[in-house]
């Protein structure tokens, strides 16, 4: 196998500081889900054309199937499983529950992910089917996911009041 | 899936570093920035590139700046922030609504003006996978000899499918450039080539650093109208920039540009309408004179005639809002 | 103390909770130690023979374990037994640009791939044949040459009553040539499979399939293995719709690379190769002929169809048979006669998504049924009305209907849209449309024929008060796990939380025939009630010895056993449990589901074919606005009424009302699943690129293949009808598939509501409704 050089690359990964080695055109979702056991990053098509690899880098949602793993070096990253934590849901995941919005689930992380962003936004509620709108769902016809969103928005500002 | 393939990534500190490595690797490297167009042309074969000079480091290209009677955008500058930027809703609203417009909002968070402006030119018979392109044939472009949209064509005439260059040709845009020759300014407009498969006519080694954009005057007024089948991700299908100049309601002058054609945009000045009333007559003609003008080809994948009959009514459409007239 | 019935309740679905979270585990997610990667080498022709094949540079690529080609799995095999026309990978001719012709397993994908490029293959270039026109006109061309009737996969004629006499006693005949375009599912999770052999030879596969039992037998044909040497496994699977209800390339491979390298090997598939392995809507031509009394009652259809099948059988033989045997009601026909021709090209194959060969024949029997309404001045829901064939009563090819909320479904989507008051009085450019279906919950017959039951279940109590149900089940998305869950809990009395469903392992879990045809609910839904209400029993009689009442008298619900005559008496759940072990021994039911067999079909040959257990009905209303200038249609609102018999669980019906509906909404507008018109020029006119350049899709990928992104979809609104049939657990039928059929000829009876005319070729396509708009302008 041909030699590929490695770079080391620190970042910070759900609130956790991390240090891995790769090339450095590695994919960031190959070295999440393959190099650092981050499962929850689901890959659709590879080409940033569903959103389901969707994560919040700088805090922002990107599709990390098109993000090499050098513009990982002193980011901030956040994935699925740093949403919410066992026995505290994040008001996405709980209105998610409550509105029925994950039938197969692939494309949820994806989802909730955009969703996160937008409740730390407080995005109003006519803004977030078009914030979703590079996110794709092929189960749902999206009306519960949007709900859901626009519920969580308003829940996640009540608990700060 | 679609892996990367090993590449060499240099990271230039700013941009004396960034247009030194281009000298030092030639044909060899390709600039990279956000990402989004470079990075799945590189994984489906498309293009080919020994190493790659990221810009994404470059301070130089970054900011949004009002000075002097232009707004300067560093080409660095990611598309998220150009539909949000209140300097550039203020003075180029149609900017912004091109920017706002350009595929997801996942891809805008990190592509950026001069990725978008430099986006690679698109075609059915180039856009697909190695497999597909081999079971073709190849084309111009592609590895092959013959192009399939122009039969016995010599000429690449895949389209420049970038929302934000007809809307800034409108805006009259020119170009900071930096090479090894120093700096350089250059007309939007003149950026563009014919051949597909070398559209972008910067210099060997050459950056692209900034966008000045003039601020309109109070008669001017441009409108940037996309059509695609679905109202998010695609690619345009149809691209026009109208740009009309008004006084005292009378046309003093105007642009269209109109992308998703050719290699490069097409730009039709306005001049033969000069003392018109904007009205919906005005509208027609320019709808008309727009379709009249320009052919789009069986390069991008939607029906062409029905594209040429669409630009005709987003040209109408978009003189009409512009002129504030009923429909 | 009351307690609300599980059944019917708002629950969601418990496991949905891992997908939130990130760890639902889906087959990609999966990882063995010492696992290979494998690539498939794909054919770049559309028609040709293999003449020979090297593997010799390949096999030396360093990182490379193993290679397989066609040769090696030569055995043919098919979903339909009586269609086995496909080999794990092609051995002697590729037929259709992407069939699988080799493979590698090697360290990384990126050294698989590598290697396949270093596979040496040499092709005698065959002609292409990519229309059914061009098939049909050349059979000596045989794309199988094992096909004894030219290009010809499947025909099917059928005929009841006298349709030509009718036909010439009608007082309005409509004539209508309608065309139904390719789509494809387009789930979000790729195929992916992977196989491991252990030290006693035990093959494990894991893939995300929707019919690990279908999946399990033809691994076994075709490794030449017996089944209980194989395992199959079906991980959590993001989305099908049809789309993995058969064995495919990748599967094989995984099983015979796994048993060459004695390695797991795993293979996931590119977005690419999802849209080549394909086996989504057919094609249809179709001329139907309709013929009504004036007071709009049918008294004939003819129809007749061409069905265009691709490379390969598929599920093509029911399909044929779908085209024509699912047209039977809602409506009664007086007369009936359906002639279907499915023929082979060289394209991606077309097999069952959503709604299988019957959204076809249902679009065009509902614009019949507009253009009749119009010409007979009669409101078209009326005219439905008029015809309902009825419940408890049978259709012209003689399947048994028994519960129907056919009419309540047009009632609620009636009054929901504002109907009376909106249709035909719609400002210009904005319309209503109207349209019914049904469909099956299951069919009648194994896809094999056996006297096996279609679906069992096996349910354990557990001492903790929980339950465990097996069931071979396979949950796709739609919920099957969770309306396992919700009939035990309901049956014995826990919460939804207290059921773990153990689903599609073939080691752990009775046979359940998969995902396909919308059966799980009705079938396994059944023999899991019957296995609940057997242990349930048991449960009651040990808690009534000990009160010393009749077992009629205790009720499980909420955790508890209750006594129904005084309701101060009661036990937890968990010492009603633990009470029936000491009494009975170790608590384990199973229960099996058949379907009947007495007054379902007919006795014509093919009469099985589409007779179920138990229908659903649906009634969709859809308004549009049409843009005359541009063409442009933009489906607004979409109401659709679903009559599911019962619903299990409500808020998961709803969701597959919705997603049907966004599903067929997209099939209407924007997607299109076909190969790209062989070398159109620029002026438009048709030239042959020449034999090899054929058979090219249009769209492989996710931004070519246009599906509906949030600001696409229009608004839904899905209504519950529950009409509970007898056959159906608690009287539930399915939901799945039925709720997307009638939304199509919705949206098109819609665009006539507002602009006056018919696209009756589908998809609906702007420059297709100027196209319209002018020719009704000239006359």
């Amino acid at each position: 196998m041909s030699h590929r050089p490695v770079v080391r690359i620190s970042c910070t990964i759900n609130g956790v500081a991390r240090e891995f080695k790769a090339p450095p055109m590695r994919r960031l979702i190959d070295v999440l889900r393959d190099d650092l056991g981050l499962m929850g990053t689901k890959e659709g098509c590879g080409e940033g054309e569903c959103g389901a690899c969707s994560i919040l880098l700088g805090g922002e949602p990107v599709n990390s199937c098109l993000v090499p793993a050098i513009q990982a070096q002193g980011a901030d990253i956040t994935t699925i499983e740093g949403i919410g934590s066992p026995g505290l849901r994040h008001a996405v995941q709980q209105a998610f529950l409550d509105h029925g919005s994950a039938q197969c689930g692939i494309c949820t992380p994806g989802m909730v992910i955009t969703a996160a962003w937008m409740v730390e936004k407080k995005l109003p509620a006519d803004e977030v089917a078009r914030t979703l709108a590079g996110n794709l769902c092929r189960c749902t016809g999206y009306s519960a996911i949007i709900e859901a969103v626009q519920a969580a928005i308003v829940a996640a500002q009540g608990s700060r009041g | 899936m679609l892996r990367l393939s090993p590449l060499h990534l240099h990271q230039p500190r700013d941009l004396a570093q960034a247009v030194a490595l281009l000298a030092e690797h030639g044909p060899q490297a390709r600039l990279i920035a956000g990402g989004t167009d470079v990075l799945p042309s590189l994984k489906l074969g498309q293009t080919q590139a020994g190493v790659l000079v990221s810009l994404r480091r470059v301070p130089e290209l970054l900011g949004i700046d009002l000075q002097d009677g232009q707004l300067r955008i560093g080409a660095g500058t990611r598309l998220a922030e150009i539909a949000t930027d209140a300097d550039v809703l203020a003075h180029l609203p149609a900017l912004a609504h091109a920017a706002s417009r350009v595929a997801s909002p996942q891809i805008r968070n990190m592509g950026t003006l001069g990725g978008n402006l430099c986006l690679d030119t698109r075609c059915r018979f180039i856009n697909q996978s190695d497999l597909w392109r081999e079971a073709l044939g190849g084309c111009l472009k592609s590895h092959g000899s013959e192009c399939h949209v122009v039969p016995g064509g010599q000429n690449c005439v895949a389209a420049l499918s970038s929302d934000t260059a007809p809307v800034l040709i409108a805006y009259g845009a020119t170009l900071e450039l930096l090479g090894p020759q120093g700096t350089r300014e250059l007309a939007l407009v003149d950026l563009y080539g014919a051949d597909g498969r070398h559209h972008v006519l910067l210099q060997p080694g050459e950056v692209l650093v900034a966008v000045r954009v003039p601020l309109p005057g109070p008669g001017t007024r441009v409108a940037y109208r996309k059509w695609a089948v679905r109202k998010s991700i695609d690619f345009p299908l149809v691209s026009v920039a109208v740009r009309l100049d008004v006084a005292a309601g009378r046309l003093t002058g105007g642009t269209l540009a109109a992308g998703a054609l050719n290699p490069r945009p097409r730009v039709l000045d306005l001049a033969k309408w000069a003392g018109r009333a904007v009205d919906a007559d005005l509208a027609a003609e320019l709808g008309q004179f727009a379709f009249d003008r320009c052919r789009p080809l069986p390069n991008v994948p939607y029906d062409a005639e029905y594209r040429r009959e669409r630009l005709a009514v987003e040209v109408r459409r978009a003189v009409l809002e512009l002129g504030v007239i009923p429909s | 103390m009351t307690h609300a019935r599980i059944v019917g309740g708002r629950h969601g679905k418990p496991d949905s909770l891992d997908a939130m979270t990130g760890v639902a585990r889906f087959t990609d997610d999966l990882v063995l130690p010492r696992m290979l990667h494998a690539k498939i080498l794909r054919s770049p022709h559309a028609h040709a023979r293999i003449v020979r094949i090297d593997t010799t540079r390949a096999e030396m690529l360093q990182g490379v374990h193993a290679v397989v080609v066609g040769a090696e799995m030569p055995m043919r095999y098919g979903i339909i037994p009586w269609t086995p026309d496909e080999q794990a990978l092609a051995a002697d001719k590729v037929r259709y640009v992407g069939d699988a012709v080799a493979a590698v397993a090697a360290v990384s994908e990126e050294v698989a791939t590598a290697a396949c490029r270093l596979i040496d293959v040499e092709y005698e270039v065959l002609p292409a044949l990519t229309t059914p026109e061009a098939a049909l006109a050349h059979p000596e061309t045989r794309i199988h040459e094992a096909n004894r009737h030219g290009n010809v996969t499947k025909a099917v004629q059928l005929a009841f009553g006298d349709v030509e006499g009718q036909l010439q006693a009608a007082d309005l005949v409509v004539e209508g040539h309608y065309q139904f375009h390719g789509s494809t599912h387009g789930m979000l999770e790729p195929h992916c499979a992977i196989g491991h052999v252990d030290g006693r030879g035990l093959l494990t596969v894991w893939s995300s399939t929707q019919v690990p039992h279908y999946l399990h037998r033809e691994l076994s044909k075709v490794l030449g293995i017996p089944t209980h040497q194989i395992r199959v496994i079906q991980p959590l699977v993001g989305g099908a719709f049809g789309g993995k209800s058969e064995p495919f390339d990748l599967e094989f491979v995984v099983a015979k690379l796994a048993q060459k390298t004695g390695r797991p090997v795993k293979c996931l598939y590119t977005r690419e190769e999802v849209f080549l392995a394909h086996r989504g809507r057919h094609p249809f031509d179709m001329h139907y002929r309709t013929g009504f009394t004036k007071d709009g009652k049918i008294l004939a259809v003819d129809a007749k169809s061409v069905l265009d099948g691709g490379a390969y059988s598929s599920f093509g033989l029911v399909t044929t048979y779908y085209s024509g045997q699912l047209l039977g009601s809602p409506y009664a026909f007086q007369s009936y006669r359906f002639d279907s021709t499915r023929v082979y090209t060289n394209k991606p194959a077309c097999g069952p998504k959503r709604g299988h060969g019957s959204v076809q024949p249902r679009f065009a029997i509902e614009v019949q049924l507009d253009k009749a309404a119009r010409a007979l001045g009669i409101d078209p829901i009326e005219l439905r009305r008029r015809n309902f064939i009825g419940e408890n009563s049978q259709t012209i090819n003689e399947f048994h209907i028994g519960s129907s909320g056919f009419l309540e479904c047009l009632t609620a989507v009636e009054e929901a849209s504002g109907w009376k008051e909106r249709h035909g009085k719609l400002p210009r450019g904005r319309g209503l449309g109207v349209a019914g279906s049904t469909y099956i919950s299951g069919t009648n017959y194994c896809i094999y024929p056996t006297e096996l039951p279609q679906s069992g279940v096996q349910i354990c109590l557990d001492r903790s008060g929980r339950i465990r149900v097996f069931a071979g089940t396979s949950d796709i998305g739609q919920g099957s796990s969770t309306m396992l869950a919700v009939i035990a809990a309901d049956e014995l009395g826990v919460e939804l939380d207290d059921v773990r469903v153990i689903a599609a392992d073939s080691d752990l879990c009775p046979v359940d025939l998969g995902a396909y045809s919308s059966r799980i609910t009705l079938m396994a839904g059944n023999a899991c009630l019957n296995a609940a209400r057997d242990l349930a029993g048991k449960v009651r009689d040990a808690v009534a010895t000990k009160w010393g009442c009749t077992k009629r008298e205790v009720l499980l619900a909420g955790r508890r056993a209750q006594r129904l005559d005084n309701p101060e008496v009661w036990m937890p759940i968990q010492e009603a449990f633990i009470l029936a072990e000491c009494a009975f021994g170790t608590m384990g039911a199973t229960g099996s589901y058949q379907t009947p067999k007495e007054g379902v079909h007919g006795e014509y040959r093919g009469g099985t074919i589409g007779a179920s257990p138990a229908y659903s009905f649906t009634a969709h209303i859809a308004e549009v606005s049409v843009d005359e200038e541009t063409g442009e249609v933009t489906v607004e609102k979409v109401w659709c009424a679903h009559d599911c018999g019962k619903a299990l669980s409500p808020v998961l019906v709803e969701g597959q009302i919705e997603g049907s509906c966004y599903m067929g909404a997209g099939e209407t507008v924007m997607e299109s699943h076909g190969v790209m018109a062989s070398g159109l020029r620029t002026d438009g006119q048709r030239r042959d690129p020449g034999p090899g350049k054929e058979g090219l899709l249009a769209a492989s990928s996710l931004l070519d293949y246009r599906m509906p992104t949030t600001l696409d979809t229009p608004e839904l609104h899905a209504f519950i009808v529950e009409k509970p049939d007898p056959r159906g657990p608690h009287g539930a039928k399915e939901a799945g598939e039925g709720p997307l059929h009638s939304v199509i000829p919705a949206i098109c009876n819609a665009i006539f509501d507002a602009v006056g005319v018919r696209i009756d070729a589908l998809p609906v396509a702007p420059e297709k409704v100027l196209r319209a708009l002018r020719e009704a302008r000239k006359s």
